[in-house]
């Protein structure tokens, strides 16, 4: 049992902390807003800063790191709010590696690995909610491939992406596919999301489409606790960041001629946020940790995890708003834009209902960290 | 980073497992799986168990004759003595004043003290709060008056927690108003049996006599019981309370209740409401991220790193955790957790409990007494004062 990080990983940490800081500036991240979410120039950053290969395997030109080194990552990541989707090439990563024909893994893995191609998971339907396996998309046999009709919401970055991991019905049950953003019937509509960020509705007509695996809701259960894990992590970065914001105007607004860090109902308050951080980053670790269990193990901790970084990403957002007073509220503040985007990570891949749904449903006798 | 125990912590963790079935009474462990009545016998049994086996003081260096066990080994037996419906060691000798007498006490009090720490023959109390004195703990009044070879101690210790029982009792005494309220106070051993010290049980909420007032009136005590230098009490009394880091938490005893908690549910019909339940996850996902930071904590002791600072946390989240377990196994028993029968908290009772399930029956008791544990060992409030403080800086 051991928590402490590696050499590897506390570079890591240091270079894409020092990038965040340098090259991700509130400004930046303001312009990129500004032009509708989403800068392939900044995600190009992310694959020179090699993190775009960080889970592809070594065999297709990636660095084959683990779990533990994507959570170091999108924690840097969630400091800075980055809006570029560097967890849609961990997930698309495992995906294909794990589940995809040898083929359509040497075509798409070192490109994802490279930061050429962007492939997205493209999931999400209007009458799913956070279910992974209610889909009405479907797929039939076309000559010797298939073709794909489909109408996916909120995909990721989705009228930038390059080709979209695709659940649809295929003989009686989800398989997964893989349609490229050039094929034929392919249709988006790329919107902005409340974080500033970008997504696109995905309209599929008759389209071409590569089957991935048959097996399609064991890859998208995969695909959902890759990106859970991914996605507490960056919480963390973006809860610790929020806490430091709101200690650091703490110490320096003056109110009744102190400064309001010495009042005692809201240093309990600031109190209160750390607890939520610090259960949060224990849930995170635990959620990284056990990305190497089976599966159904591995499931039910990515839903406890998501509960208890449920709730910490929603007080802490709503306290750091509170603690500022009105400039809380401002767009020209960037504690807002934490705000906004914990808030949406919470609703992302399940929120805190539907996984402590998951959870009630399969408690056991016993329960712990190991159990 | 790495989850796992390693091969010689899991077999570590199978000798204790082992040793524990083999030598736990089941009569006392049947008492503590069911929240019953724990006679002082009880505890003094199980005390002297594990003295004799060298782990009473199981937190102890070797030096002064304990196991010399790493933080994980240590977490690891008391979880396996809770897992096993042992009693909680009652801390007092052997994890809070003990410590104390190791670091800062002479030779000659190791010698007389320790051993019978250590076999459980001794039992100690502490005299830390008294009436004026709770989360202000400096602000003591009792005083010791240095009179020739002995210190003549006058004043009040209350909530002295099974003090009924004590033999000997730690107290932190006024010998100087000079200064700073933390500059005067000492650190002394006194003998329950010398003329003048009195208890007088207190009755609590749920009935049952668990704490104390302690009186001491012209109470001679001999010098040579003075833990290290006069007026330094203060500076012990904080290593001592350094010393109660992750146990704070007692996670242990908490995955344990879970456990009792969803038996409890079952048995009254509400582990299929999905409002219970869900209840009952919450409290899951909330004992596995303590487990998981009490776990966080022993690595970075383990490696030589700064101790997290996450004390205070600690002491906050698990006392939070304990009120809520005990809250919804009441609540799960619902109406029937309601009759007040004294003598069903009784082992053997084979009297016939209102529904006819007379395990509920400690069950408020137990809610309304696990109110005690945001407020001792320093209030939660307390707590939150000493997170802010390492938050802000």
């Amino acid at each position: 049992m051991d928590f402490n990080f590696s050499e590897d990983q506390q570079q890591l940490r240091d270079a894409v902390r020092r990038w965040v800081s340098k090259a991700y500036t509130f400004e930046r991240r303001r312009e990129i807003v500004a032009e509708g979410g989403f800068s392939r120039a900044a995600y190009n950053e992310l694959a020179e800063l090699g993190l775009t290969a960080l889970a592809v395997p070594e065999a297709h030109g990636g660095l084959g790191q683990g779990p533990i080194d994507v959570m170091v990552a999108m924690e840097e990541l969630g400091r800075g709010i980055v809006l570029e989707p560097l967890a849609q090439a961990v997930v698309a990563s495992a995906v294909l590696s794990q589940y995809a024909p040898a083929d359509a893994q040497a075509q798409w893995l070192p490109k994802i690995a490279g930061g050429e191609a962007l492939v997205v998971l493209a999931h999400q339907e209007r009458k799913a909610r956070h279910r992974l396996d209610v889909c009405s998309a479907t797929a039939t046999a076309s000559g010797t491939g298939h073709v794909v009709n489909a109408h996916k919401s909120l995909v990721p970055v989705g009228d930038h992406a390059d080709a979209f991991l695709v659940p649809a019905q295929l003989n009686g049950q989800i398989a997964l596919f893989l349609v490229e953003r050039g094929a034929s019937g392919v249709a988006l509509r790329g919107y902005g999301t409340q974080d500033g960020g970008r997504a696109a509705e995905l309209q599929c007509t008759n389209t071409p489409a590569t089957l991935l695996t048959q097996h399609g809701l064991t890859a998208l259960t995969l695909a959902s606790d890759v990106a859970n894990a991914a996605l507490c992590a960056e919480a963390v970065g973006a809860m610790e960041q929020t806490l430091h914001i709101t200690v650091d105007y703490m110490n320096q607004r003056k109110q009744f001629g102190v400064v309001i860090a010495s009042f005692q109902a809201l240093r309990h308050r600031v109190a209160d946020m750390k607890m939520q951080l610090e259960l949060a980053r224990s849930m995170s670790y635990y959620a990284s940790l056990k990305m190497t269990a089976p599966a159904a193990e591995r499931h039910l901790a990515m839903a406890r995890a998501r509960v208890q970084l449920g709730q910490a990403m929603r007080f802490v957002g709503q306290q750091a708003v509170q603690l500022h007073g009105g400039i809380g509220v401002t767009d020209e503040y960037i504690v807002s834009h934490y705000f906004k985007r914990l808030t949406q990570l919470e609703m992302t891949f399940g929120d805190s209902l539907h996984h402590l749904g998951e959870v009630s449903a399969g408690m056991q006798e016993t329960a712990g960290v190991f159990a | 980073m790495d989850l796992a125990f390693t091969p010689e912590e899991q077999a570590f963790r199978e000798e204790i497992r082992a040793w524990v079935r083999s030598n736990l009474p089941e009569d006392i462990a049947h008492k503590v799986r069911n929240a019953l009545r724990l006679s002082r016998d009880d505890l003094q049994r199980w005390a002297k168990i594990l003295g004799s086996r060298g782990w009473l003081g199981h937190g102890w260096p070797t030096a002064f004759g304990g196991p010399g066990w790493t933080a994980v080994q240590k977490h690891l037996f008391e979880e396996e003595c809770a897992l096993a419906c042992a009693p909680r060691v009652i801390p007092f000798g052997p994890v809070m004043v003990a410590p104390v007498i190791m670091a800062f006490g002479n030779a000659e009090q190791q010698q007389r003290f320790l051993p019978g720490i250590a076999s459980g023959e001794v039992w100690w109390s502490q005299g830390y709060s008294e009436p004026g004195s709770g989360s202000d703990l400096a602000s003591v009044k009792t005083r010791a008056e240095r009179q020739g070879d002995h210190y003549l101690v006058n004043g009040q210790k209350t909530w002295t927690t099974l003090g009924q029982y004590g033999e000997w009792i730690f107290c932190l005494v006024r010998t100087s108003t000079e200064g700073k309220p933390q500059t005067g106070i000492s650190f002394l051993l006194i003998d329950m049996k010398s003329p003048g010290v009195s208890v007088r049980p207190i009755k609590l909420l749920d009935g049952e006599c668990e704490v104390n007032e302690v009186f001491f009136d012209d109470v001679k005590v001999p010098v040579e019981n003075l833990i290290g230098e006069e007026n330094q009490g203060w500076t012990y009394a904080k290593h001592l309370l350094s010393h109660e880091r992750t146990n704070i938490a007692d996670v242990n005893r908490s995955k344990r209740e879970l456990e009792r908690l969803k038996r409890i549910a079952k048995a009254e019909g509400v582990w299929e409401d999905q409002r219970f339940r869900d209840q009952i996850a919450l409290l899951e996902i909330d004992v596995i991220a303590l487990e998981m930071m009490v776990l966080r904590v022993l690595s970075a002791e383990t490696s030589g790193k700064n101790p997290l600072d996450i004390a205070g946390l600690l002491k906050i989240k698990g006392s939070e955790i304990q009120q809520r377990y005990s809250e919804l196994m009441m609540l799960a028993a619902g109406p029937f957790s309601l009759p007040f029968i004294e003598e069903a908290m009784e082992a053997g009772w084979q009297g016939d409990f209102p529904g006819g399930e007379a395990a509920n029956a400690p069950l408020a008791s137990t809610y309304f007494n696990m109110r005690k544990t945001t407020i001792y060992g320093g209030s939660n409030e307390v707590q939150r004062n000493i997170v802010a403080q390492t938050v802000f800086g």
